[in-house]
């Protein structure tokens, strides 16, 4: 029998994740439609004391599993191995950013936890919390940028006859990386595209990253036999 | 290691990684310094009244500073990436770079996300509650100061590092200007303590002395990482010498002949 090497099981917790993921979207009542960053404190505070068990819910079920991409990211740290690259530089930034930017999804989980906990505190400080989680996770975005901007060079530099992942893939990162800038603004306007709840920093921003699950998951299924058959060959 | 494609520098991640690093650190010291002027640090010793002061008169420039960051910040990645090969071309066990690549890439929150977020949701709401804009103003500043075991242990791990190796990556003097580093880590503790003296967040010793000597350090190991990348030859023996000025301009000249 062929010994399991475990990646499928891995690649197959993705899609587990991801419909936790999209549950735990639809499930809190400030993405649908965004919370505006030009509430008043009452106004906020109100929404948290209306939606208090939605809020704890949701971000309960964020916060055990916003991490759940980090195997995933392991995966694609693996099939980097078979890069033609010189040197191991570019996988050791991607396990830089995967081990940085969950901490940003777990930090602002946490503060809207908070908000929730003590909804009937005075305003001002569930105002505070809820800018805190607000700002961790729309602005947040440094390592997913700097990741599949690493991603996109290791792609660029796998100059080999069957390169690990395809061209496409690299300009498909460069391009997500380009969505996610926006979202990094967010702190600079209450109104408009630019505001955490705007086209930019809210929707293009969550559906690059949606959109870079589902590509990076098919892309990934894709390079896991191929170097199953590798390993078995110098096995 | 797999078949080169001819013509192409094997170094070209290394460098890549190098230019990279240049460029964050520059980065770095414009937005903190220049832009957000949160280099050096607001006085610990503002009342809460002051506080929204001191958002008012730093108001655009923390927006777009810290901004910044949060879009390129992820570019540390790169000089603890860097780091961590060298770490690993010299005779040591692996342990320590790996344990090198960890402790900064965890550092990376507390050292630069607290401070982003925090400033930015003080800057964003000028009009809040001074109490609690001061609330932020001392989670930015002391996050940021005050996060210490990650570089303490961080350059802890590189001395030893360098200490222990007979590969001859970096000199033996490096080894001891990280324990200077780490000593850093050790003297800003009491700005958790004071809010007014050398010992508070702003003050000469866990500012001034601690910035200078961050600036060296980081100088320095820009310029060490850059030899070593010269030196390397991809083998797993003692690194050898940085070829004389000199004769490094004559080869380019032969190359380009």
């Amino acid at each position: 029998m062929r010994p399991v090497n475990g990646e499928r099981i891995i690649l197959w917790t993705l899609p587990a994740a991801a419909v936790l993921w999209v549950a735990a979207f639809f499930l809190f009542p400030g993405f649908l439609p965004p919370m505006s960053p030009r509430s008043s404190a009452d106004e906020v505070a109100s929404f948290y004391r209306e939606n208090t068990a939605r809020v704890r819910y949701s971000m309960i079920v964020f916060n055990w599993f916003c991490v759940a991409l980090i195997p995933i990211l392991m995966l694609v740290v693996e099939r980097m191995r078979g890069m033609a690259h010189r040197t191991p530089v570019l996988r050791y930034c991607m396990i830089g950013c995967a081990g940085a930017a969950p901490i940003a999804f777990l930090t602002a989980s946490v503060f809207w936890l908070l908000a929730a906990f003590r909804p009937e505190r005075a305003p001002e400080l569930t105002q505070l919390y809820n800018d805190l989680a607000w700002i961790t996770l729309t602005c947040g975005v440094p390592f997913l940028v700097a990741q599949s901007l690493f991603l996109a060079v290791a792609i660029h530099l796998d100059r080999q006859e069957t390169p690990v992942f395809r061209t496409w893939i690299a300009h498909f990162n460069v391009a997500v990386a380009v969505a996610l800038v926006p979202a990094g603004f967010a702190g600079l306007a209450h109104n408009g595209v630019f505001a955490w709840d705007g086209f930019l920093s809210f929707w293009v921003r969550n559906s690059a990253i949606a959109l870079w699950i589902i590509v990076m998951s098919v892309v990934l299924a894709r390079a896991l036999p191929r170097d199953g058959a590798a390993a078995e060959a110098t096995a | 290691m797999r078949p080169f494609a001819r013509g192409e520098n094997p170094k070209r991640e290394l460098w890549l990684m190098w230019f990279a690093v240049l460029a964050f650190y520059q980065l770095y010291t414009v937005v903190f310094f220049v832009l957000t002027r949160t280099q050096p640090p607001g006085s610990p010793s503002y009342t809460a009244a002051e506080v929204p002061g001191w958002f008012a008169s730093h108001h655009d420039g923390l927006l777009v500073g810290l901004a910044l960051i949060f879009v390129l910040g992820g570019l540390s990645a790169t000089s603890i990436a860097l780091i961590t090969y060298t770490i690993r071309r010299m005779s040591v066990s692996r342990a320590f770079a790996y344990s090198y690549l960890i402790l900064y890439s965890v550092s990376a929150v507390p050292g630069f996300l607290f401070i982003c977020v925090a400033l930015t949701a003080g800057a964003m709401r000028p009009e809040r509650d001074p109490r609690l804009q001061q609330w932020l103003y001392d989670l930015g500043f002391l996050s940021f100061s005050g996060t210490m075991g990650v570089f303490l242990v961080g350059s802890l791990v590189w001395m030893a590092a360098i200490l222990l190796d007979r590969n001859r990556v970096f000199p033996k003097w490096f080894g001891y200007l990280n324990l200077c580093n780490a000593v850093t880590e050790v003297v800003v503790a009491p700005a958790w303590i004071f809010d007014r003296g050398v010992f508070a967040w702003n003050g000469l010793i866990a500012w001034w002395i601690n910035v200078v000597v961050f600036g060296i350090y980081t100088g320095v190991f820009i310029n060490l990482l850059r030899n070593v990348i010269i030196r390397e030859d991809f083998g797993t023996g003692p690194l050898p010498d940085l070829p004389p000025r000199r004769a490094r301009r004559h080869t380019a000249a032969a190359e380009v002949a």
